[in-house]
């Protein structure tokens, strides 16, 4: 069996790269049929925001590219519960995603514990 | 004995990042270890122009990771897209976008993230050096 990663997004959008070229190493290694399951925690739930206008500030809107991960068969989206609530986020506020899975911190700490790789920027 | 790779993503000179991977590297190679590629992302990339010219007195991070490179053959890797666009090109990649000249250090190659899966693939431990 291939070999299992967690990709956690933990930072804003466009305040930094990380995002951006966090969601590369994503759909890279979906290209590698290497089961991947994106996490969203903390400031990262930000990342999956709707309605994103980033070109106000002349950068690049990468935000499209996390409604095609499950066309990239990334299909394990898990949202920290409490990191949405700790910024007053409901799930209305985020992109239509039907994959995203709403989790505790227990579910995402277990399920990096249960990974070969786990990778962050 | 265990296969690694690193993952190092620190702009060099700004944080410790780097200095700590070539630690790391040279820790567990003395150590047995193997260490199958360092592959460079994000403002890591930075660490792989020729052009840098640090004090004297200070350790050049180029230089310290040539010198692993060639003693210990280990690839040294950097993406080609946080390259490019970080102003870090070899000769191919400035004909490609007509610049005026090339500063990727010869002991770097330029290549893609797949180079980063293909790492994951074959190594027991990636580490992240950020």
């Amino acid at each position: 069996m291939s070999k299992s990663i967690c990709i956690v997004f933990n930072k804003a959008p466009y305040g930094s790269q990380a995002g951006r070229e966090l969601l590369d190493i994503a759909l890279m290694a979906a290209a590698f049929d290497m089961p991947i399951t994106a996490i969203f925690t903390g400031q990262g739930v930000y990342q999956l925001i709707n309605n994103q206008q980033p070109d106000i500030l002349n950068i690049k809107n990468h935000s499209a590219t996390f409604k095609a991960l499950p066309l990239y068969d990334i299909e394990q989206i898990l949202v920290d519960q409490n990191a949405l609530h700790q910024f007053n986020l409901s799930q209305n506020d985020l992109l239509g995603i039907d994959e995203l899975q709403y989790v505790s911190a227990d579910v995402i700490k277990s399920r990096i514990a249960n990974s070969d790789f786990v990778l962050t920027l | 004995m265990a296969t690694f790779s690193l993952l190092v993503t620190a702009n060099p000179y700004s944080s410790q990042g780097q200095f700590s991977a070539i630690e790391f590297a040279r820790t567990l190679l003395e150590q047995g270890h193997n260490l199958l590629r360092v592959f460079f992302y994000a403002d890591g990339v930075l660490v792989a122009s020729r052009l840098h010219a640090p004090p004297a007195d200070e350790i050049n991070l180029t230089k310290s990771w040539a010198k692993l490179a060639i003693e210990k053959d280990i690839e040294l890797i950097a993406c080609v897209t946080a390259a490019n666009k970080r102003g870090i090109v070899n000769a191919s990649e400035a004909e490609r976008n007509a610049l005026t000249g090339d500063n990727l250090d010869p002991a770097f190659e330029i290549s893609g993230l797949g180079q980063l899966t293909e790492a994951m693939l074959e190594s027991d431990r990636v580490i992240t050096f950020g």
